[in-house]
C-alpha cells in the first residue's frame, strides 16, 4: 500500500530532514515539514541563534554559516546537516503554511509540542474530504545523535505502517509492539482531511 | 470532420485493447493506453452532435465491456478511465444513458475496478447531480463493500452527496420555491445511505471504515445541528457555507428540520454511548469518537458541556484492553481539551477552570497556560481590530442590519417560502418603523387565502420586508414549539446557544405580543395551551387570507402605491406547526416557553406583532376589521407617509377565512397585527394534509400574484386608504374570538416618571440578583436586558449613578466592561435608527459614557486600564468626551490629589490620548490637539510626558506626523517671533540690530566682529517679553522632534539669528541634549552644516563642539566643515572643535587665522590641536606648536605682531605642556632656521626667564647666534643684547666671542658690563685665548697682568662648558 508521509519536527533542519532522509531513501513518498514560527539554527551561544524563515534554501545557511564561523559550525555538525539536507530538498517548509501539498496518510511527529501544533492545525483546516490520518509522535531529543536513532525508528514504523491496507486496524497493535520493543513512548491520533 | 475527429480514439482504443491481450506485462499496457489518452481526450471534446453521440455511446459501451471482462487488470482500468473522460465529455443526458452499464461494475470481482468506479461516480455524478441517480444506489452498495479501501471511498463520496444534495434542496427551495421530484428522490437514497452508514458505524467491521463512518456522523450532527451562533455566516453565500439547518428557517416541503435535528441530537447520543463503551472498542475508534466529538463541540457550542462533562469522566482502565493504546486514547482527550481551551465562544470560556483542572491532572499544566496566552492574545488583537471597525462607523447598527436584510434576500429570494415572509414580515415592518406606528387598516381577501406580499415588496424595499433574524428566530422557536415533545429538546439546545443579544431581542420582541387588553379566561381554560387550543380553531374557518402591503416610510405618496401585495403562497405542508398533533401535548403549556416564544399567529385576527413599548402605550385599541370573503380581491391600503408623518407605515390584514379546511392555507401567519385585543397564539391545528393541493394552489397564487400587482393602482389604493382610518377596528371581532378566555392582570399605563422609575428598580434589581448568580450566560441576558432598560428610561446619570458601584466593582473581571460596552453599543444602535428623535437616545448615550468614565476616574487608581478600554471600544465618542479627557491630560485638578496622583492621572490620560488615535480615526484629530497642546503644557510635567508620546509614538504614524511638525513648527516660530512684534513696536534697537546682521553676514570674513554684533545684538534683546521657561515650553516639542527627524533641525539654524535672547538659551540649552542623543544620526545634520543660514555661527560652532566633544569627529564632519570653512564662512572658529582630529599639514596653513583669534579661542583651539585625536594623536607637538607660532609673519590682514606675541606667551603660560625641554627643543631647531623667527629672541629671553636652568643651553643658541652673525639682524640683535646683559656672568664666553666693533658697542650700551667682563677675561686661562684686540677693547692690554692668574682654570672650564652644552 502506497501511502504517503510527513515527518515533522520544529524546525524542519535535524530530526525531521533526517527522517525524511531516511524514508526517502527507502524509497517511500515522503516529504517533511516544521511547525516553529522560524527556523533556529544554533549560533555561537545559546542567546544567539541563527534565526531562519521558512523558506530559505538550505543552501543558503550553509553557504552563510560557513562564512561566518566554518570551524564552529563545522564542530557542532551543523554545516554536515545543512549539507545533508541541501541534498534531500531545497528549503525547510511550514508545515501550517503548506496546506496546499495534498493529503497525507501519516504524518510523523518528533515532539509534543509539535505533535499539538499539527493536530491543531488539521482541526482548523475545513475538515471536507472524508479522508483519515494518522498522526504519531515519537519523542526525539533535538540533537544529532537522538535524530539518527529517530530516524530509524520513524523509517520502521512506517515500514511497518506500509506493509497495511489500512493501518485503522492495526494501529493499536502496531503501536503498542513498537513501544514494547523500542522501549520508548509513542503516541497516536487520528484526523481528517 | 466531425467523425474524422471522433475516429482516432476509436482507432486508438482498439488498438490498445487489441494489443495488451497480447502484452505479457500489464504496465507496459496501462502507460501504451495512457500515451493514447490525449488525443482521445482532445478529440472527444468535440463530441458533441447526436452522430458523435451515438458513436461515443457505443465506444463507451465497447469500453465498459472490456472493464468488466478483460482478463487482465491493467485493461480493464485504463478502460475505465476512458470511459470517465467520455462521460464527462458528454452531454449529462447522454451520460446518464450509459450510467446503468457503468453501475453493473460493482459487483466486479476486482477490488481496483471497484475503487475506480467509486472514482468515477464522484466525478461523473456530482457534476450530473439530476441524472446520479443510478449512480447512488451503486455507492450504496459500495458503502459495505467487503474490501475496506472500497467502501471508505464509497462513504467518503457519498458524503459529498449527501451534503450537496442537501444543499441542492434548500437552494432549490429557496430560489424557486419548490423541490425539483429529482432531489427528492435522490433524497430518499440519501437516507437509506445514512442509515447504511450509521449501521456500519456501530456494527463490527473494519475499523478503517468505521472510522469514517464516524466522521459522517459528525458531519451529520454539524448539519442538522442550528448554527445561529454566527448567522452571518449562513446566509453569507459568498462563501459556500456547508450546508446548515438553519437554512430550512422557514420550512421545506421536503426537510423536517425538527426532525433531522433530533436526530442530530440522538447521533450525538450515540457517539457519546460509544465513550462510555470505550473499554470495548479498539483504540483508534474510541480516538476517532473523541476526535469527531470535538469537532462537533467547537463548532456547535451547544453540544459542548455535555461532551466536556463525559470528556472528565472519562476514567476507564484501558490498559488491559487488548488492542487499545491507552495513552494515545487518553492523549486525544488532552488534544480535545487543548482544542477547547484554543475556543472563544461563551460556553468553552466559562469552563475555562474545568478544562485548566482536567489538562493539569494530565500533566499538560504548562501547555494549557501556553495556550491560554496564545488565546488571550489573540482576542485582544481581535478587539482591537473590532474597535477599529467600529470606530470607523458611526452607522454600523443599520449596517448590520442592512446587512442581514441584504444576505437574508439572496437567499431568499421571491419565490420562497411564505410561512417566513408571512408570519415574520410584518413584524419586521412594525419593528422597523416602530417610533411611529400607527396602524391603518386595509381588508381585503384573498380566495387564494395566501398572504404574503413580502416576495414581492422585498425587490422594492429591501430594507423593510425582510424578516429579521430575531423574527425569524421567533418563527423558528414557534415551530420547533410545534413538534412538541420531539422540538421541546431541540428547541432547549437552541436557546441555550442563541446569543444573549439575541435572546434578550427575542424575549423583548415577544413580550410585544402580549395582549394589552388580556383576554379573560376562563379559570378551567386557563393554561396557555388552552389559549392555543382555543384560539387555532377559530382561524379553521377562513380558507382565505389577505395580502398584506408593506409601506416604505420614506416613499413619497406616489410612490408607496405602488407597493403591490404579491400572493407568494408557497407553503410546506409538512412543516405546518398546525399538522402535529403533538401541539396539543399538555406539555407544551410549559407557560415559561410558551407563550412568550410564540409568534402571535393567529388566522383570522390581528396580532400585535412588534409593537414599540411606547407605541403600545399611546394607542388607542384597535383591531382590524374583517371583511368577509370578497372573492379574491385584494385591497391594499395604502399610507402616504409623506403627508403623514405620524402614522408609520404599518397596514393591517385582516382576512375572513372559510371554514374550508381542505384549502389549507399552509402558512401560520399574522395577518396584521395590532395592539390591544390580541394574544400571542399558537399556531391552529390544521388536520388539512394534501401536499398536491398545496402546490397546486402555491403555483396558482404565483399565477395571481402578477395580476394582483396591475390591479391595486395608487389612485385605487388612496381612497381605500380613506375609508379606513387608523382607528378602524373591529372590536368586536375580537372580544368574540378570545371570550373564553380568562383574565389576566390588566395592562398598566404608566407615566414617564413612573416608568422610569419602574425601570430604575428592575435595573437594581437585575444587578443585585447578579452579584449571587454568576452564570455566564445569566450575565449575558442580563446585560442585555440592562441595556434595553436603560435604552428605554431616559435617565441617563441616575442610571450610570445606580450602575457606577456595580461596574466599578466589577470591572476588573471585565464583565462589568463588557455589561457598560453591551449599553453602550445598545444605545448607540438606538441613536442610529432613531433618526428623528436621535437626541434623546444619544443624549442618553453621552451621559452614560460620561459618568461612567468620571466613575472610573474617580474610583480606579490611575494606572487601571478601564477608562482606557472604555473610551477605546465605545461605539464613538461624543465632544464631552473629549472634553473630559483633556480635563484629564491637561489640568491640574485639585490640590488634594496629591502631587504624584496628578502625573499619574496625566499618564493615563496621555495613554488614552494615544490609543485613540491608533484605534479611532474619527476622533484622531481631537486626541492629537489634545495631545499636542501638553506638549505646550505650563506644567513641565506634564509637557515632558506629551512631548514623549508625541515623539516616540505619534510622531510615527504617517498620518499624523505632518500635523505634529506643523504644530511644534509653529510653536517654535511663535517663540522666535513674539519678540520681534514687541521689539519692533517698542524699540529702535532692534532696527539697529538687524541691520547689524546683514552688515556682519555680508561681509563673513570678519568673523570678529560678526560675533560681537551678535552679542551686541543679543543684549539689545535683553528686554524681553518671553521668560526664559516660556521659551522651554514652545521650543520643547520641536527639539523633541528633531531626535527623530535631524533635518527638522534647520529651522532652528535659519531663526536662530533673529530668535530673542531667551529663546537663544533655550536652544543652547537643548542643543546639547539633542546632539548627544542623536549619536551617530548627526550625519543628517551635515547638510545643515555645509550651509548654515547666516546667523547662525554661533549655533553651528557649538554644535561642532558638542559633537566633538566625546567622539573623535568622523570624516565626512571633517570634510564638510572643511569646506565649508574653504567656500563660504570664512571664520576659521567653527574649525576648532576639528582641530584636535586634523594632520599636521592641515593645520598649519591655518595657524595664521587661528592666531588672530581671540586669545580665549586660541586658546581653546590650542588645547585642541595639542590634544589630538585617540587615533592619530596630536596634530602638532608643542615644540612644534612653538615653532608654528613664530613661522608667522605679521601682517596687516592677518595677525598682528601683537597676537602673535599674545599666542607665544599663551604657550609659556601652560607650563606643564611647554616644559624645559620644549623650549629647548623649539629653540634649537628654530635657531638653524633662515631667516630667524622675527619674536626669537623674545621667546629665548622669555625661555630663560621662565627656566633658568637652560642657561647653559641658551649660551649655546647665543652662541650660534653669535656665529650666524646676529649683530647683521637689526630686529634680532637688540634682544639678543638683552639677553647677553640678563644672563651675565654665563653670557660672557659669548660675549668674547664677538668681534670687536659689536663689542665695543655693547661695551658702550651697557657700561655696567665692562667691570665684571674685564674682569672675567683678565683670568689668565681665559686671558690666554683672547686675542689682543678683544683685550684692548676691555682695556686689558696694558699691563694689568696679576689679575689673569687668578683663577684661570675657572675661566677655561666655564667657557668650555658652554660650548659643550
Amino acid at each position: 500500500m502506497r501511502f504517503r508521509y510527513a515527518m515533522v519536527c520544529s524546525s524542519n533542519q535535524n530530526r525531521s530532514m533526517e527522517a525524511h532522509f531516511l524514508l526517502k531513501r527507502q524509497g517511500l513518498d515522503v516529504a517533511s515539514y516544521g511547525t516553529g514560527s522560524h527556523v533556529k539554527l544554533p549560533g555561537p551561544s545559546a542567546r544567539e541563534p541563527n534565526v531562519y524563515d521558512f523558506g530559505t534554501p538550505y543552501k543558503q545557511m550553509f553557504d552563510e554559516l560557513r562564512r561566518k564561523d566554518p570551524e564552529l559550525y563545522k564542530r557542532n555538525g551543523i554545516l554536515q546537516m545543512l549539507k545533508r539536507n541541501l541534498n534531500v530538498k531545497l528549503a525547510p517548509q511550514r508545515w501550517q503554511d503548506n496546506a496546499g501539498d495534498g493529503v497525507f496518510d501519516v504524518v510523523m511527529t518528533f515532539e509534543e509540542k509539535v505533535f499539538d501544533s499539527v493536530l491543531e492545525d488539521l482541526n482548523n483546516r475545513e475538515q471536507s474530504l472524508m479522508k483519515t490520518i494518522l498522526v504519531m509522535n515519537l519523542e526525539v531529543k533535538d540533537n544529532h545523535e537522538e535524530a539518527a536513532i529517530g530516524g530509524r525508528l520513524a523509517s520502521e514504523l512506517c515500514q511497518e505502517i506500509e506493509g497495511n491496507e489500512t493501518w485503522e486496524d492495526t494501529i493499536d497493535d502496531i503501536v503498542a509492539g513498537f513501544e514494547k520493543q523500542q522501549r520508548r513512548k509513542l503516541v497516536y491520533s487520528i484526523s481528517f482531511y | 470532420v466531425l467523425l474524422l475527429c471522433a475516429a482516432p480514439p476509436l482507432v486508438c482504443r482498439r488498438d490498445s485493447s487489441s494489443s495488451s491481450p497480447t502484452l505479457k506485462n500489464p504496465k507496459r499496457t496501462a502507460s501504451g493506453t495512457l500515451t493514447i489518452s490525449p488525443p482521445f481526450r482532445n478529440s472527444s471534446i468535440r463530441i458533441s452532435n447526436s452522430v458523435m453521440a451515438t458513436a461515443a455511446r457505443a465506444q463507451a459501451l465497447s469500453l465498459l465491456a472490456a472493464a468488466n471482462n478483460h482478463g487482465d487488470l491493467a485493461v480493464k482500468l485504463s478502460s475505465l478511465r476512458q470511459v470517465k473522460e467520455l462521460l464527462l465529455s458528454l452531454e449529462p443526458s447522454l451520460s446518464a444513458e450509459i450510467f446503468p452499464y457503468l453501475a453493473e461494475l460493482h459487483s466486479s470481482p476486482e477490488t481496483l475496478v471497484r475503487k475506480s468506479l467509486v472514482e468515477i461516480i464522484e466525478e461523473v455524478g456530482l457534476r450530473m447531480l439530476d441524472h446520479s441517480y443510478v449512480l447512488l444506489t451503486v455507492l450504496l452498495v459500495l458503502a459495505k463493500d467487503e474490501d475496506p479501501v472500497v467502501a471508505k471511498n464509497a462513504i467518503s463520496v457519498g458524503t459529498a452527496f449527501y451534503c450537496t444534495i442537501l444543499e441542492e434542496m434548500a437552494m432549490q427551495f429557496h430560489h424557486r420555491g419548490k423541490v425539483y421530484r429529482w432531489v427528492g428522490e435522490l433524497w430518499t437514497w440519501m437516507v437509506k445511505f445514512k442509515d447504511a452508514v450509521f449501521s456500519t458505524a456501530l456494527e463490527p467491521g473494519c475499523v478503517g471504515v468505521k472510522v469514517l463512518a464516524l466522521k459522517f456522523m459528525e458531519t451529520f450532527i454539524l448539519l442538522f445541528t442550528p448554527d445561529a451562533s454566527d448567522p452571518e455566516k449562513i446566509f453569507n453565500e459568498g462563501s459556500r457555507k456547508m450546508f446548515n439547518i438553519s437554512w430550512l428557517v422557514g420550512g421545506h416541503p421536503i426537510l423536517n428540520s425538527a426532525m433531522l435535528m433530533s436526530e442530530a441530537n440522538r447521533t450525538f447520543g450515540i457517539l457519546l454511548d460509544l465513550i462510555h463503551s470505550a473499554g470495548r472498542l479498539p483504540g483508534a475508534l474510541t480516538i476517532t469518537v473523541v476526535s469527531c466529538l470535538a469537532v462537533v463541540a467547537r463548532k456547535r457550542p451547544v453540544h459542548y458541556n455535555s461532551f466536556l462533562s463525559v470528556l472528565l469522566d472519562f476514567h476507564p482502565n484501558l490498559e488491559s484492553v487488548k488492542g487499545c493504546h491507552a495513552a494515545s486514547v487518553q492523549y486525544s482527550i488532552r488534544t480535545a481539551l487543548l482544542g477547547f481551551l484554543r475556543c472563544t465562544s461563551s460556553p468553552m470560556i466559562e469552563s475555562r477552570d474545568k478544562l485548566l483542572r482536567a489538562l493539569r491532572a494530565m500533566n499538560a499544566a504548562d501547555v494549557a497556560d501556553q495556550v491560554l496566552r496564545q488565546v488571550d492574545k489573540l482576542i485582544r488583537n481581535n478587539e482591537r481590530a473590532a474597535r477599529e471597525n467600529w470606530s470607523g462607523k458611526n452607522n454600523q447598527a443599520i449596517n448590520h442590519q442592512n446587512s442581514w436584510d441584504l444576505s437574508k434576500k439572496r437567499i431568499m429570494p421571491q419565490g420562497e417560502d411564505d410561512t417566513v415572509n408571512g408570519e415574520v414580515a410584518p413584524k419586521r415592518l412594525r419593528h422597523n418603523n416602530n417610533m411611529h406606528l400607527t396602524p391603518k387598516g386595509q381588508i381585503s381577501d384573498s380566495p387564494h387565502g395566501t398572504v404574503s406580499i413580502n416576495g414581492i415588496s422585498s425587490g422594492n424595499h429591501p430594507s423593510d420586508s425582510e424578516p429579521t433574524p430575531v423574527e425569524q428566530m421567533v418563527s423558528m422557536i414557534g415551530a420547533l414549539l410545534a413538534e412538541g415533545d420531539r422540538g421541546a429538546s431541540s428547541l432547549e439546545i437552541l436557546i441555550s446557544k442563541l446569543h444573549p443579544d439575541m435572546l434578550a431581542d427575542i424575549v423583548i420582541t415577544s413580550m410585544k405580543h402580549l395582549p394589552s387588553n388580556p383576554p379573560t379566561l376562563t379559570t378551567s381554560l386557563a393554561t396557555p395551551a388552552d389559549i392555543v387550543v382555543s384560539s387555532s380553531i377559530n382561524p379553521m374557518r377562513s380558507p382565505t387570507r389577505q395580502p398584506q402591503l408593506p409601506f416604505d416610510s420614506t416613499l413619497p405618496f406616489g410612490s408607496s402605491l405602488s407597493d403591490v401585495p404579491s400572493l407568494n403562497a408557497v407553503v410546506d405542508p409538512r412543516r405546518d406547526p398546525r399538522r402535529d398533533p403533538r401541539r396539543m401535548d399538555p406539555r407544551r403549556s410549559n407557560p415559561s416557553v410558551g407563550p412568550t416564544s410564540l409568534p402571535g399567529d393567529e388566522g383570522k385576527e390581528t396580532v400585535p406583532v412588534q409593537m414599540d413599548i411606547s407605541t403600545v402605550a399611546s394607542k388607542p385599541p384597535s383591531v382590524p376589521d374583517v371583511t368577509a370573503g370578497t372573492g379574491g380581491s385584494v385591497h391594499p391600503t395604502t399610507v402616504d407617509h409623506s403627508q403623514n408623518k405620524v402614522m408609520g407605515s404599518s397596514i393591517i390584514r385582516r382576512i375572513d377565512q372559510p371554514d374550508c379546511r381542505e384549502d389549507l392555507l399552509p402558512i401560520p401567519k399574522e395577518y396584521g397585527y395590532l395592539s390591544k385585543g390580541k394574544s400571542p397564539l399558537d399556531v391552529p391545528l390544521s388536520p388539512c394534509r394534501d401536499d398536491e393541493g398545496i402546490r397546486n394552489t402555491k403555483l396558482d397564487l404565483d399565477l395571481v400574484s402578477v395580476p394582483d400587482f396591475n390591479q391595486h393602482s395608487p389612485s385605487e389604493a388612496g381612497p381605500d386608504f380613506e375609508l379606513h382610518p387608523p382607528v378602524d377596528s373591529n372590536i368586536t371581532a375580537a372580544e368574540e374570538s378570545y371570550r373564553e378566555l380568562a383574565p389576566v392582570p390588566s395592562y398598566v399605563e404608566l407615566t414617564t416618571e413612573q416608568s422610569n422609575t419602574v425601570g430604575k428598580l428592575a435595573l437594581q434589581r437585575i444587578i443585585e440578583s447578579n452579584r449571587h448568580v454568576c452564570g455566564f450566560d445569566c450575565n449575558k441576558i442580563r446585560m442585555a436586558l440592562i441595556a434595553r432598560l436603560i435604552a428605554q428610561i431616559d435617565a441617563g446619570n441616575d442610571v450610570a449613578a445606580i450602575l457606577r458601584a456595580h461596574i466599578s466593582v466589577d470591572h476588573r473581571e471585565f464583565k462589568g466592561h463588557e455589561l457598560v460596552l453591551h449599553v453602550l453599543y445598545h444605545l448607540d444602535s438606538m441613536a442610529n435608527l432613531d433618526t428623528d428623535e436621535s437626541s434623546s437616545y444619544a443624549t442618553v448615550y453621552e451621559n452614560f459614557l460620561i459618568a461612567v468614565a468620571r466613575s472610573f476616574l474617580d474610583t480606579l487608581p490611575p494606572f487601571d486600564k478601564s477608562f482606557s478600554r472604555l473610551f477605546g471600544e465605545a461605539p464613538h465618542l461624543p465632544d464631552s468626551a473629549i472634553k473630559l479627557l483633556n480635563e484629564l491630560c491637561s489640568t491640574r485638578p485639585d490640590p488634594v490629589g496629591g502631587e504624584a496622583c496628578d502625573s499619574e492621572r496625566v499618564t493615563q490620560g496621555l495613554g488614552v490620548v494615544w490609543s485613540l488615535i491608533l484605534v479611532r480615526p474619527n476622533e484622531r484629530k481631537a486626541c492629537l490637539a489634545i495631545a499636542l497642546n501638553c506638549s505646550v503644557h505650563y506644567e513641565e510635567d506634564i509637557r515632558a510626558k506629551a512631548i514623549r508620546l508625541v515623539t516616540n509614538k505619534l510622531y510615527h504614524l504617517t498620518y499624523i506626523s505632518e500635523h505634529v511638525e506643523q504644530f511644534a513648527t509653529d510653536r517654535l516660530l511663535t517663540a522666535v517671533n513674539s519678540e520681534t512684534d514687541f521689539s519692533q513696536t517698542a524699540e529702535g534697537t532692534n532696527i539697529e540690530a538687524k541691520s547689524q546682521i546683514t552688515s556682519t553676514s555680508d561681509s563673513p570674513r570678519s568673523g570678529n566682529s560678526d560675533i560681537h554684533s551678535q552679542q551686541d545684538l543679543q543684549t539689545s534683546r535683553d528686554v524681553s517679553v518671553l521668560s526664559f521657561s516660556e521659551a522651554q515650553r514652545l521650543i520643547s516639542l520641536f527639539f523633541a522632534l528633531c531626535k527623530k527627524k535631524p533635518s527638522l533641525l534647520r529651522l532652528v539654524f535659519e531663526v536662530y539669528g533673529k530668535a530673542p535672547k531667551t529663546v537663544i538659551q533655550a536652544f543652547h540649552r537643548h542643543m546639547p541634549i539633542l546632539i548627544r542623543e542623536l549619536g551617530s544620526s548627526y550625519i543628517e545634520l551635515l547638510p545643515i552644516i555645509s550651509d548654515p543660514p547666516k546667523g547662525s555661527e554661533n549655533l553651528l560652532t557649538l554644535v561642532l563642539q558638542i559633537l566633538t566633544q566625546e567622539l573623535a569627529p568622523s570624516l565626512d564632519l571633517i570634510a564638510t566643515v572643511k569646506h565649508l570653512y574653504e567656500t563660504k564662512l570664512k571664520d576659521v572658529s567653527i574649525l576648532i572643535p576639528l582641530l584636535s582630529s586634523l594632520t599636521k599639514d592641515e593645520v598649519l596653513p591655518i595657524f595664521p587665522p587661528l592666531l588672530n583669534l581671540p586669545p580665549d579661542k586660541f586658546q581653546l583651539a590650542l588645547a585642541h590641536i595639542l590634544q589630538g585625536s585617540a587615533h592619530t594623536g596630536p596634530a602638532l607637538t608643542p615644540a612644534e606648536v612653538l615653532i608654528a607660532i613664530h613661522e608667522v609673519v605679521p601682517d596687516k590682514d592677518g595677525p598682528t605682531l601683537k597676537k602673535i606675541t599674545d599666542a607665544c606667551s599663551a604657550c609659556f603660560e601652560q607650563r606643564t605642556v611647554f616644559t624645559q625641554q620644549v623650549l629647548a627643543k623649539a629653540l634649537g631647531q628654530m635657531v638653524d632656521r633662515t631667516p630667524l623667527p622675527l619674536l626669537f629672541m623674545r621667546t629665548v629671553i622669555q625661555a630663560i626667564d621662565a627656566f633658568p636652568t637652560l642657561v647653559d643651553f641658551v649660551m649655546g643658541i647665543l652662541s650660534k647666534l653669535v656665529s650666524r652673525q646676529i649683530w647683521r639682524l637689526p630686529k634680532l640683535w637688540p634682544g639678543f643684547l638683552k639677553c647677553v646683559s640678563q644672563t651675565q656672568p654665563h653670557s660672557f664666553p659669548v660675549l668674547l666671542e664677538l668681534p670687536m666693533p659689536q663689542l665695543e658697542s655693547i661695551m658702550k650700551k651697557f657700561p655696567d658690563l665692562r667691570p665684571s667682563l674685564t674682569a672675567y677675561a683678565n683670568q689668565p686661562t681665559i686671558r690666554a685665548s683672547l686675542p689682543n684686540s678683544a683685550l684692548s677693547v676691555l682695556g686689558l692690554d696694558s699691563g694689568q697682568d696679576s689679575r689673569p692668574q687668578m683663577h684661570p682654570s675657572d675661566a677655561a672650564s666655564s667657557v668650555h662648558g658652554a660650548a659643550l652644552t
